[in-house]
């Protein structure tokens, strides 16, 4: 019976021991890919709301996408004061969206109404 | 100046709700636009005496706006401003006016499509009333004094009028529209648009800088 104990005992730590390795490895697999899909492009949402970009800055790295959404009754842009993005206008609930590829700091803001204006820095 | 205006003194004594300012608004009824130092003082005063008048006078006894009544005078607000600037998109040879004008239109007109919808939707007729009526007889008056001008007279006219026009809109929202509304999504409404009026301000005072300058 102690005999048998034993054994089992020492089953049980094998199997103990094999569950955490497991456990170990689907963890390490699953923080590898958590680790991929950080380094895979992202996507960043701007609101347009209260005639503001909420976020009013913004940093993206390159290949990440950046959507505008107008929350606003009346149309808005988001356009970059070097004009290297423009999204023209963007009707009430409508949205834009734009993959920023190029590094840079840009000035933007809505061409229809000037006193909105915000940044987006793309490393 | 003073032979171009007739001046009617009114003074509210007793404000209802949120005042108790008692208001002496010079009524300018004969407004001479080339009086640039003057007009924009007066413009103000007439659309604050529009809003502060009705606001006072026929409230006094029934205390603050009703929502319906609140309803016709953001229609109306935004239709008068929106005639002026269909004006200005025909009148004015200025690009930077003509696209502020487009704005007003496109931006009033969003607004106003978006309250009608919430009137229809509360089942709320608005209420035409003292204030709706004087708002129209102000726009109607002034798009009369804008015909008579035109080229750079027009546009310092017509920015000097939208100037002062946001102005007492802002002040209306403030001191009568959004504490007098009832409605939780009415009152939301008004606090959503104010922004804009205020984005349109600054906007027109930035053209008004301009416009002094090339002036000049």
């Amino acid at each position: 019976m102690i005999a048998f104990s034993r054994i089992g005992r020492r089953q049980l730590m094998t199997w103990v021991c094999g569950v955490v390795l497991v456990g170990v490895l689907i963890a390490g697999g699953a923080f590898s890919m958590l680790s991929d899909a950080n380094a895979a492009p992202g996507t960043y949402v701007v609101t347009i709301e209260n005639m503001r970009f909420s976020p009013d800055a913004l940093t993206v790295q390159r290949g990440d996408r950046v959507v505008w959404i107008n929350k606003d009754l009346f149309p808005h842009t988001a356009t970059a004061d070097t004009k290297a993005f423009d999204s023209r206008s963007i009707e009430p609930s409508a949205s834009w969206s734009y993959v920023a590829r190029k590094r840079g700091e840009y000035a933007y803001g809505c061409a229809l109404h000037p006193t909105m204006k915000a940044r987006l820095t793309v490393r | 100046m003073a032979d171009t205006q007739k001046t009617a003194i009114v003074t509210v004594a007793k404000l209802p709700k949120s005042s108790d300012w008692a208001v002496t608004i010079n009524r300018n009824c004969t407004l001479d636009p080339y009086d640039r130092r003057n007009s924009m003082k007066i413009i103000h005063t007439v659309w604050l005496g529009v809003l502060a008048v009705a606001a006072g006078s026929a409230w006094a006894q029934s205390a603050a706006p009703t929502d319906a009544q609140i309803a016709a005078i953001v229609v109306t607000a935004n239709q008068v401003d929106i005639d002026a600037g269909r004006l200005a998109t025909s009148m004015s040879q200025a690009k930077d006016v003509k696209e502020f004008a487009q704005r007003m239109i496109t931006d009033h007109g969003g607004v106003n499509k978006t309250a009608t919808e919430l009137v229809q939707k509360l089942h709320v007729t608005p209420e035409s009333n003292a204030t709706s009526e004087s708002l129209q007889q102000g726009g109607d008056q002034n798009l009369a004094a804008l015909m008579k001008l035109k080229d750079g007279a027009f546009d310092r006219a017509y920015i000097d009028h939208e100037v002062a026009y946001h102005q007492s809109v802002i002040e209306a929202l403030d001191k009568t529209l959004i504490p007098g509304a009832r409605n939780e999504e009415l009152k939301a409404l008004l606090v959503k648009v104010r922004p804009a009026f205020v984005a349109h301000l600054e906007h027109a005072k930035q053209l008004q800088a301009s416009l002094g300058k090339r002036g000049e």
